[in-house]
């Protein structure tokens, strides 16, 4: 983890609808938390029974906030357990360890128009822009694909949102990506945040369509796609020896054995977890590396990548 | 003979057509048309003829171009022409510029105010290297610099032309020359012809 950890209390949690709960964190000490900004979000440490989860999650509170931090948790049970801590176990006055706030997805501040694509949970860093933008009267719209049942949940993060339209999976509901991306006047940014099929298809729409790539941005989610099948990751210079479970990230499993691993954005997408591979091939599922890179196999992102061979040897 | 070693001067290159999905404009300085380079531009923008408007500016009345044309007396006609123009620019646009460079910077940041980002516009200089420069002293714009060391038009100072190259201004930096000692200029050279 980069940079000091913070002392959180649970003050409250919420379900806000079957499968979300809101959570609301404060300074432990009671004092004024750090300020994050638009699109900033916070590491916690969900310490389990049996192992520990480090898991990010975008802060929803209105930017520069320093009472308390807010976020989003939706339950995926078959992917990960941190977020079944949260919803099973979590309890107000629970104390938590976090990262300092980073911001790897902040609004573009030149842009004249912010045009952003939510899928599902992937709302949540949004929910921030929104609070920002309705301070600063910025241009925005917000197009959100959920579930039908869904199109009011995040209503009372919304109440100031400009433009903002809801689409879900039924004829006549669905969002028209190309469509949309066609008709956006210059200086406009792009968002996207949500599942790694929008995200893509959104990119690609945008680089179709010709948009300069830098306006193009993107935030992914590691929590989703980081386990798999299980292997053996050999870590050379501290000559241990870890099986990396299905339900965990090799990143977790380095972790878990007390090994010091560098990392920042726990989605693949920041680079500063890149560790070098001295046998067996990766599997990569980053953001971060170019294809010359992955092709060359000798360079792995442990935070979402895994491994096509049954053992990886790694300099760490 | 003193010149400036500083190097920021963008890079420019042959246009060629990107064919994105959006509308793209071919500004041309007209007078810095050499034989046989409508024909190469057509060329190179055959990909997006349909979607393409070719602007030449104080072209002579028989030059022919691709695409939709229009025809412009000067550079500030352009400009304005630019930051009124229709609708304003999508996204997926593309501006591409040829001619001098104080031509093609005129252009760029007024399409740059009109919403166009740099990224979405593509330059190629043709004709002369004269500079546009901006005095560092009084603020001031000197046009059509071919010498090394020009007197500003501002303040009069005898100014430096430097290779520090402002995208926002779209001009070369001048700075006074005999500061350290008054009086003492070096040899005028004419460099950017
Ligand atoms: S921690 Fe950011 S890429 Fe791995």
């Amino acid at each position: 983890m980069i940079g000091d950890t913070l002392e959180l209390i649970v003050v409250a949690v919420d379900d806000i609808a079957s499968s979300l709960r809101h959570v609301r964190l404060a300074a432990a000490d009671g004092g004024p938390l750090p300020p994050a900004a638009a699109g900033a979000n916070i590491q916690l440490r969900l310490q389990g029974a049996a192992r520990t989860w480090r898991n990010a999650y975008s802060l929803i509170s209105p930017p520069g906030r320093r009472d308390a931090y807010e976020i989003i948790v939706r339950r995926v049970p078959e992917s990960r357990g941190g977020s079944a801590f949260v919803h099973e176990v979590l309890k107000p006055g629970d104390r938590l360890v976090a990262s300092w706030p980073s911001n790897l997805f902040a609004p573009q501040r030149t842009a004249r128009h912010h045009l952003m694509i939510a899928g599902g949970i992937g709302i949540t860093p949004f929910l921030s822009y929104v609070a920002d933008f309705a301070h600063s009267g910025a241009s925005h719209a917000l197009h959100v694909c959920c579930r039908e049942s869904e199109t009011g949940t995040f209503a009372p993060w919304l109440q100031a949102c400009g433009e903002l339209h809801h689409y879900w999976d039924a004829d006549g509901h669905r969002l028209d990506i190309p469509a949309l991306l066609a008709r956006q006047p210059a200086g406009t940014h792009l968002y996207v945040c949500g599942p790694a099929a929008l995200n893509d298809e959104v990119i690609q729409a945008a680089a179709n369509a010709g948009w300069p790539a830098s306006h193009v941005h993107c935030e992914h989610f590691g929590a989703a796609l980081s386990g798999g099948t299980p292997f053996t990751a050999f870590l050379s210079r501290s000559g241990i020896e870890v099986e990396v479970g299905e339900s965990e990230s090799l990143l977790e499993a380095i972790e878990r054995v007390g090994a010091a691993a560098p990392c920042l954005c726990r989605g693949g997408a920041c680079g500063v977890c890149v560790t070098r591979v001295l046998e067996g091939e990766p599997e990569h599922r980053d953001h971060y590396l170019g294809a010359a890179e992955r092709e060359g196999g000798e360079l792995i992102m442990p935070c979402v990548s895994r491994a096509r061979s049954t053992r990886l040897v790694l300099d760490l | 003979m003193m010149q400036s070693q500083i190097v920021s001067r963008p890079r420019y290159r042959d246009l060629a057509a990107e064919d994105t999905a959006g509308a793209h404009l071919l500004i041309v300085e007209g007078d810095t048309l050499a034989a046989g380079q409508m024909a190469a531009l057509a060329t190179a923008f055959a990909v997006v003829a349909e979607r393409l408007q070719t602007w030449l500016v104080s072209a002579p009345a028989t030059a022919l171009a691709p695409g939709r044309v229009r025809r412009l007396h000067t550079v500030e006609e352009a400009r304005t022409a630019l930051e009124h123009i229709e609708d304003g620019f999508g996204i997926a646009d593309r501006l591409y510029l040829q001619g001098t460079e104080p031509f093609m910077w005129s252009l760029a940041t007024a399409a740059g105010r009109a919403g166009l980002s740099p990224t979405q516009i593509r330059m190629q200089h043709a004709g002369s290297l004269k500079r546009r420069v901006w005095c560092t002293h009084c603020h001031q714009t000197t046009e059509n610099v071919t010498t090394n060391i020009a007197t500003c038009a501002g303040c009069a100072r005898a100014l430096l032309v430097r290779d520090h190259f402002s995208r926002r201004l779209g001009a070369f930096m001048g700075v006074m020359v005999d500061a350290e000692v008054p009086g003492e200029v070096p040899q005028r050279e004419e460099v950017f012809r």
